[in-house]
C-alpha cells in the first residue's frame, strides 16, 4: 500500500469502515511509515481534543443546564394556558365597542320617537313647565359643580 | 420505579409515556440528552447564552411534535434534527460575521510555537490550558456551519455517517467529504500544540 492511497482511506480507518482485509493492510502500512502514522495520529488528535473541549464548555454551563427543565417546562406551561384568556385580552376592544354602542342606541334612537335626553331618567328637578311641548330642566349636583340646565321642545334638545 | 431503572429504560418507552401524558417521561429525555444537545449547540452557534436558548427551543418543539416521532427509530437521531436545524438558523440570525477566519500566522506556522504547550489528556487538563481551549474554539468557529455540525456529530456524538446524514438531510458522500476538511482545518489549526 502507498502513502497516498493509505491518506485516503485514514479518515474510513478511523471512523471503523474499511472492511477488516484493508484496514490489515493500512496497518501494516502505518507500522512502516513515519509520515503516514504521524497523520493519523494528528487526525485522532482532533477527535480526542473536540470530544474534551466539548466535555469543559459543558461542565462550564452545568448549573444553567440544571435548571434546563424549570424552564422548558413554564414555555410548555405558558402555552398550556386556556387560549380564550390572551384571545379576550386581544381582542377586549370589541366586547367593549358593542358595549358603548348600545348605549349610544339607547340614549339616541334611530327613529326619533323620543328625545335623546330624557330629564325622567336622571336625577335632576325640574324647574318650569312652560308647555306641553317644552321642558326646562336644571341639573344641580351641589354647590362644587356646574349647573346644567337642559330645554327640551318638540322632542329636540 | 427506582431511579436505577428510570436510567436504564429505553427511549421509546419514555416517548410512548409521554405521548401517553407523563410530563415527567419527558423530563427524563431532557435530562438524559441537554449535555450533549448543549454541546452540539454550542459548536454549532459559538455562544454559551444561545446554545441554551436552542436547546430549550429543541426541547420545547419536540414536546409539541412528539407525535411525528416513528416508533422504530432513534429518539436521538430525531430529536438532533430538530436541534441541528435549530442551532444553524439561529447561528445564520445572529452571526455578525458569516466566517471566522483562521489565525493564519498561527496555522501556518510563522508564530513560534508554544514551548510548555501540553496535549491535555482530561477535560481538567484542557480547562487549565486556556490558550488550546481558546484556539479550539476559535478553530471550531472558524469552519463553514455544516463542516463544524458533521464533526462535532462524528466526534463527539459519535454518530455513524448515516445517522449524521439522515439528520442533515444529505447523502453520506457528503458527510464524508464534509468531514473530511473539518478535520484537515481543525488539524491545521492545532499544529502550534505539541503532545507532552
Amino acid at each position: 500500500m502507498e502513502c497516498r492511497e493509505t491518506r485516503q482511506m485514514i479518515q474510513d480507518h478511523i471512523d471503523g469502515h474499511l472492511p477488516p482485509r484493508v484496514s490489515e493492510k493500512l496497518r501494516e502500512h502505518l507500522g512502516g511509515c513515519d509520515p503516514c502514522a504521524s497523520e493519523e495520529a494528528e487526525l485522532i488528535r482532533v477527535g480526542d481534543l473536540l470530544r474534551l473541549w466539548s466535555a469543559v464548555r459543558v461542565e462550564e454551563r452545568e448549573p444553567q443546564l440544571s435548571a434546563l427543565w424549570t424552564r422548558v417546562g413554564a414555555v410548555i406551561e405558558e402555552r398550556r394556558k386556556p387560549w380564550l384568556v390572551p384571545l379576550l385580552r386581544r381582542w377586549f376592544w370589541v366586547p367593549a365597542a358593542a358595549v358603548v354602542a348600545v348605549l349610544t342606541l339607547l340614549f339616541y334612537p334611530l327613529d326619533g320617537s323620543r328625545a335623546p335626553f330624557h330629564p325622567k331618567s336622571f336625577d335632576v328637578t325640574v324647574e318650569s313647565l312652560e308647555s306641553d311641548a317644552a321642558t326646562v330642566a336644571l341639573v344641580d349636583k351641589g354647590e362644587d359643580l356646574p349647573r346644567v340646565i337642559w330645554i327640551i321642545e318638540n322632542g329636540n334638545t | 420505579m427506582s431511579a436505577n431503572d428510570k436510567v436504564h429504560q429505553p427511549d421509546e418507552d419514555l416517548v410512548r409515556n409521554a405521548l401517553d401524558g407523563d410530563e415527567g417521561a419527558f423530563r427524563d429525555l431532557l435530562e438524559r440528552y441537554k449535555r450533549r444537545a448543549y454541546g452540539v449547540a454550542l459548536g454549532i452557534v459559538g455562544d454559551p447564552d444561545e446554545a441554551q436558548d436552542v436547546v430549550q427551543d429543541a426541547f420545547v418543539k419536540a414536546y409539541y411534535k412528539l407525535s411525528d416521532f416513528r416508533f422504530g427509530a432513534n429518539f436521538y437521531t430525531w430529536f438532533y434534527r430538530l436541534l441541528v436545524n435549530q442551532a444553524i438558523d439561529r447561528w445564520r440570525k445572529t452571526s455578525r460575521s458569516p466566517t471566522i477566519s483562521f489565525d493564519e500566522a498561527w496555522v501556518s506556522g510563522e508564530t513560534s510555537e508554544p514551548e510548555a504547550m501540553v496535549y491535555p489528556k482530561t477535560p481538567e487538563e484542557l480547562a487549565g490550558n486556556r490558550e488550546l481551549a481558546e484556539g479550539l474554539t476559535r478553530a471550531i468557529a472558524a469552519l463553514p456551519e455544516y463542516h463544524r455540525t458533521v464533526i462535532l456529530l462524528r466526534e463527539v456524538e459519535g454518530m455513524a455517517y448515516e445517522e449524521i446524514a439522515g439528520i442533515l438531510d444529505c447523502s453520506v458522500g457528503t458527510v464524508m467529504s464534509r468531514l473530511h476538511y473539518a478535520r484537515a482545518k481543525l488539524k491545521e489549526a492545532l499544529k502550534g500544540f505539541r503532545e507532552g
